[in-house]
């Protein structure tokens, strides 16, 4: 009874919420204005809280932080419930389409010109627009790559990828078959049942995400491209036996000695750079099918400013400040170290002294392979629905099933969901 | 004298009124605007607005296989566990029972899963049945296969009935305990003086006497475990193949993981109808012949 409470209260309070969150009319930037923002656990806003104190005295911003499947949740809660908390939304940047269908994000053209815009990759400023609005302002990008434990790769008697290479899926398959023993697993995926990582693998072989329409999937989920690429994935963990059924995340692995190789993103650069893990490791590029193409995905964080909230125009102009001002360097610098999608601050990884020597220099191969094939993620109001049921399908996979009869069943079932945006 | 007894008549429902209002509250409330939630769906071609809809939500749901597959699970775990888990828990509180030295060591030890937070137990749970988990090393050790345990849709939903069950087995045996003890000992004394033993004196006292504590039981542990949601959300996310795919996750699923509020609600009060029939049939079937 006790659940069926909770669900109803949650019901309760998001439709007397909805019912008072008229907004209030706005103050003048002199007065105190108190700004809310939800963010990711592991960020620390410290810096960039205090630097924007100087440039907005009477701006006080408030952090509430959470983990990356509540943040997603909450958002959902809150922006639906219309309550004007928080202020300031922090975005993934799939999730632009969805939150713009429901008119939960504030247009922040207002704060944010043609001309400021020239600031970020045009990939990332294309993803956080929503008919023809900027309804998130990019903060962070992300791609992968595939990380190489030298000793194991070496002791099995292989050649290292250097920085530059990109192998071909079938040669870190073969890798990984030579390293694979009882302790010492040979490959796999950092974020491994999400599509946003497995996307790659069925674009390199000419696979599209999803239709011209944002909502159409049957014919194209269940594609020979889909199956061959899954297949692939699915094998490495049931026939192959060179992956990892654990839920021991692939970085705490493969800093243990226990993984050849995985495919991670460049915030595990920084944190092996900074121990030393006992072992020679490199990385090298994101691999793809033979007679396929190099993708690499692309998109993370970005900020918005909730439609509902009291103080929309202060709100836009933080982030305008935090994400193509003064705040970007501070954000990456000092703050969350998070791969930035500020074109000047790609760049300055490359000329950056710290960035010159290994391992640290391997995020200018990241930071390059941001720029090789990026590929975003598919633009849809219902990509809630279309990631989870696909991650349903990879952790499926994972777990055995059949490619072909899943895809099958998940076009299906993201069909039925996709309905209700058509109407 | 008259005003007074009207009086006096009236005190029980003054008194009565606080919780009332509780229950109207946190209870009645809720679910009215639930089921008007039910009614509403998002436009999206009218920019995300909620716009009344009839039974559209219902209509949407029962046109959904996925929908269909939580019905089919819920019953099916129902079905299995509700028997499962008030046999077992009648043993146990009959075992719990005995009059030995150190019975209450005994007692105490069977209640820790009671007293475990149910996250942490599913997660410790999660642990040992894991692929590299204690279990699977004894079975390795043993010379047996290592069991994929909620990994495979073959297993998964057994796997997610024996954690709810070492945690709901002797939660309802507390209840059945006390109701044994509540059994005055007389009652035993004359059937051994009529020659009752063993198994007849269990069935012919112990059981019927037992039967509004059991009642109870059956009844609270329908509802719980037709509501099932922690096990599922922390151990499977209804997966694989949505063999653990409950109502209640499905519920969760629609309304916070897609923001489908309307749907979600149309769900809940479904459910809440269902179990709503069920525990009815359960009472009728288990009052005394001459209360009908």
């Amino acid at each position: 009874m006790r659940k069926l409470f909770t669900i109803l209260m949650l019901i309760l309070v998001s439709v007397s919420l909805s019912a008072t969150g008229a907004k209030e009319s706005q103050l003048t930037t002199d007065q105190p204005v108190k700004l809310t923002w939800l963010m990711l656990e592991y960020w620390n806003a410290d810096n960039v809280i205090q630097a924007y104190k100087q440039v907005a005295p009477n701006v006080d911003i408030e952090v509430e932080k959470v983990s990356f499947g509540d943040l997603l949740q909450q958002n959902q809660i809150r922006l639906a419930a219309k309550s004007g908390n928080p202020d300031i939304v922090s975005v993934d940047v799939p999730l632009v389409a969805s939150y713009g269908a429901r008119n939960w994000l504030y247009p922040l053209d207002g704060s944010i010109s043609a001309e400021d815009k020239k600031a970020w990759i045009p990939a990332s400023v294309e993803a956080g627009t929503y008919n023809g609005k900027l309804l998130a302002a990019p903060q962070n990008t992300s791609t992968q790559v595939l990380f190489v434990n030298y000793d194991l790769l070496k002791d099995a008697g292989i050649t290292v990828p250097g920085p530059d290479d990109r192998w071909t899926w079938e040669q870190v398959l073969d890798a990984a078959q030579k390293v694979k023993t009882e302790k010492v697993w040979g490959l796999t995926w950092e974020q491994v049942t999400a599509t946003y990582q497995l996307l790659p693998l069925i674009q390199s072989l000419g696979g599209k995400a999803i239709g011209d329409d944002g909502l159409t999937v049957e014919g194209i989920i269940d594609s020979p491209e889909w199956i061959k690429a899954l297949t692939f994935y699915g094998d490495c963990f049931n026939s192959y036996n060179v992956s990892p059924k654990s839920d021991i995340p692939a970085a705490d692995m493969f800093a243990a000695g226990n993984l050849a190789m995985f495919v991670g993103g460049p915030w595990d650069i920084r944190r092996f750079a900074g121990s030393d893990l006992g072992f020679e490791w490199g990385v090298s590029r994101n691999p793809y099918f033979e007679g396929g193409v190099a993708v690499t995905p692309t998109g993370s964080w970005h900020f918005g400013v909730n439609a509902s909230s009291s103080h929309p125009n202060e709100a836009a102009d933080f982030v305008a400040w935090l994400t193509e001002g003064e705040g970007s360097g501070i954000w990456w610098s000092k703050d969350s170290y998070d791969f930035p999608a500020q074109l000047k601050l790609l760049d300055s990884i490359e000329t950056e002294p710290s960035f010159q020597e290994f391992p640290l220099a391997y995020m200018k191969t990241a930071a390059q392979e941001a720029k090789v094939n990026p590929v975003p993620r598919p633009v849809t109001p219902g990509y809630l629905e279309y990631d989870q049921i696909l991650g349903n399908v990879f952790s499926d996979i994972r777990n055995g099933a059949d490619p072909a009869t899943v895809l099958k069943k998940a076009a299906s079932q993201i069909t039925i969901e996709m309905e209700k945006y058509r109407h | 004298m008259a005003t007074r007894m009207k009086g006096e008549r009236l005190v029980p429902y003054v008194l009565m009124i606080p919780a009332l209002i509780i229950l109207f509250f946190f209870r009645i409330v809720p679910t009215i605007l639930g089921l008007g939630e039910s009614f509403y769906i998002t436009s999206f071609l009218a920019g995300g607005e909620k716009v009344f809809a009839g039974f559209t939500n219902f209509a949407r749901l029962f046109a959904d296989p996925v929908f269909w597959t939580s019905v089919r699970v819920t019953l099916i775990f129902n079905l299995i566990t509700n028997p499962l888990q008030i046999i077992l828990a009648l043993g146990l509180a009959q075992l719990l029972n005995a009059k030995v030295k150190g019975i209450n060591l005994f007692r105490s030890l069977y209640m820790i899963p009671v007293a475990i937070s149910i996250n942490v137990s599913t997660i410790i749970w999660k642990l040992m049945l894991d692929q590299n988990g204690l279990v699977n090393g004894i079975l390795k050790s043993l010379g047996a296969n290592a069991q994929p345990f909620f990994l495979s849709s073959a297993q998964s939903l057994g796997s997610v009935i024996w954690i709810s069950s070492w945690i709901g087995v002797p939660f309802w045996a507390l209840f059945l305990i006390a109701g044994i003890q509540g059994i005055p000992g007389q009652l035993y004394e004359a059937a051994d003086i009529d020659g009752a033993v063993g198994f007849k004196r269990y069935f012919l006292i112990t059981l019927p006497l037992l039967k509004n504590s059991l009642a109870f039981v059956l009844v609270a542990a329908t509802v719980a475990n037709f509501l099932l949601f922690i096990p599922v959300l922390l151990l499977t996310k209804g997966g694989p193949e949505l063999s653990t795919n409950v109502a209640m996750f499905e519920a969760y699923r629609r309304g916070l993981i897609y923001g489908d509020i309307g749907t979600s609600s149309a769900l809940v009060f479904m459910l809440f109808i269902l179990i709503l029939a069920v525990v009815m049939i359960q009472s009728y079937l288990l009052k005394d012949k001459w209360e009908r």
